[in-house]
């Protein structure tokens, strides 16, 4: 596959709306199912993908010239290691405080789907500077979508938003539990589905 | 063959490169990150027992720590307490041992500051100097002991026990009565919105003012947590209009002697944290009633 030949602005935007991970591309699914109980938690993983994300492409576009072919998933999940290591403990030893909200998050990146999938297609063929907003805009992306996710869960079954309390009682206990996490994502790919289809129909119009 | 060669180099080389970026980083942020984790243990404490940045603790607060190792000499096994005890000018540790009866076997002096105590690399070497091969010894688990004055104020017990998923890990602390003062949960990894609610005030803060006959046989009730007991035990939170005196006190006495109140969707958890801060009072006392028993018959002139 040759370079991208999208702005940089593009892939921003790709990553977010076109290829939104959990939406579009469904990678990344268990923690989409198993941690967007909360906004909050949404934030806070989106925050972490979007670091481990944007350092990993950068370093395998940097390097990809050197990486055998036949090694370069065992590369990925090395690189992707490496640095949900350094971010882990540089976070627990000058941040003390966001490591208090963050660490638990940061530790579960390893083996997400999503990063090893944006290096193999993206950032091993494409420029550091490509890379670089191709991991901006997957990251927000997923943060988005974690925190649409988290956004119905808290407030269909807990009454909340971001822990204040909206509602005063507890619609459904059944939207925290983790399969209704499920029920959220099928429905919203859906909507997302829906919505890309609708416009498309449009543009056809239009062109006739 | 070339091949495999290539890519058994690359892998190598790769790891390598990885291995020494997270070491070179883990060297860095070593001793910043212990720091934090100690502080944070020590601000948990304090926080536990009354004590805040607004409300610091008093100048003659001092927190000492016990430590207790298992013994094994071939088949007997005994028990050491490392107890600091005040010396000439400092406090030195000294290491007491006794039998699984609790009677007194032998005493060491050591030659450990309680500055080092904190690090297990030092008190493993202090040990090693008393307790010679063919004796081994494993690390039990520390009690701190905080005394105001001449007074004994407080035990404050660092524990850990399975929840639903992984071990929770607590730090309780209990008067010298064995009544629980607070409970402050430390790390889990419950289910965020279920189980994680047990870091939440109207939990935790059930276990406050609970008496050691009461906690013997405490247990949780899927009851519904009544409102104004709630809002009780929020109160701390400093949102809403504080309750009036005379309410508080009939609030305490009135929910003093109930059960738990388990978490919505979280029985299991909350039964997790109620048995465990349960057997971790009902261990202690007995060791402690045990320890102070001995060292008052021995005579040692500790400093707690």
């Amino acid at each position: 596959m040759p370079a991208t030949t999208k702005t940089n602005f593009q892939l921003f935007t790709n990553g977010i709306l076109n290829e939104n991970p959990i939406f579009r591309l469904a990678l990344s699914m268990c923690p989409a199912v198993g941690i967007s109980t909360t906004v909050m938690n949404g934030i806070m993983l989106g925050i972490a993908v979007l670091f481990v994300q944007v350092f990993s492409s950068c370093t395998i576009s940097l390097i990809k010239n050197y990486i055998h072919p036949r090694i370069r998933i065992p590369t990925y999940t090395l690189t992707i290691a490496t640095w949900v290591t350094v971010i882990d403990l540089v976070l627990a030893a000058f941040l003390p405080a966001a490591y208090k909200e963050m660490g638990i998050f940061v530790k579960l990146i390893v083996a997400f789907a999503i990063i090893t999938m944006r290096l193999e297609i993206f950032a091993c063929k494409n420029s550091v500077t490509s890379s670089f907003w191709d991991g901006v805009g997957m990251g927000l992306g997923f943060m988005f979508g974690m925190m649409a996710i988290g956004f119905v869960r808290e407030l269909l079954g807990m009454g909340t938003i971001l822990g204040h309390d909206v509602l005063g009682f507890r619609p459904l206990l059944f939207f925290v539990l983790p399969a209704a996490g499920f029920f959220c994502v099928g429905i919203m790919m859906a909507m997302f589905n829906y919505v890309e289809l609708v416009y498309n129909r449009k543009k056809r119009a239009e062109k006739r | 063959m070339k091949e495999i060669i290539r890519i058994t180099l690359g892998l190598t080389v790769s790891c390598l490169i990885a291995a020494l970026v997270m070491g070179s980083v883990f060297i860095v942020t070593d001793k910043a990150k212990r720091h934090n984790e100690h502080v944070n243990v020590q601000n948990a404490m304090l926080g536990l027992l009354g004590y805040t940045e607004a409300h610091p603790a008093p100048s003659d607060l001092r927190l000492y720590t016990v430590y207790r190792y298992i013994i094994e000499d071939g088949d007997v096994r005994t028990l050491g307490y490392m107890v600091p005890v005040t010396g000439n000018e400092a406090v030195r540790y000294q290491l007491v041992v006794m039998d699984l009866d609790g009677q007194f076997v032998d005493r060491f002096k050591l030659d450990i500051t309680p500055e080092k105590a904190q690090e297990a690399v030092e008190r493993a070497s202090a040990l090693k100097a008393v307790l010679k091969p063919p004796r081994t010894f494993v690390y039990s688990d520390s009690t701190i002991i905080a005394r105001l004055g001449k007074k004994r104020l407080a035990y404050l017990l660092p524990g850990k026990f399975p929840g639903f998923k992984t071990f929770i890990q607590v730090i309780l602390a209990i008067d010298p009565s064995f009544e629980i003062i607070g409970l402050e949960i430390m790390e889990h990894e419950e289910d965020p919105g279920l189980g994680a609610e047990i870091k939440q005030d109207y939990f935790k803060n059930q276990f406050k003012g609970k008496s050691f006959e009461k906690i013997k046989n405490i247990n949780v009730t899927k009851e519904p947590l009544p409102k104004e007991y709630k809002r009780y035990l929020e109160a701390g939170k400093g949102d809403g209009t504080p309750l009036p005196k005379g309410v508080v006190d009939t609030i305490r006495s009135k929910y003093q002697d109930r059960d738990i109140y388990a978490l919505t969707g979280a029985t299991i958890s909350s039964k997790a944290v109620t048995d465990g801060v349960k057997n971790i009072i009902k261990k202690f006392a007995y060791r402690m009633n045990r320890l102070d028993s001995l060292i008052s018959e021995q005579h040692i002139p500790v400093a707690f």
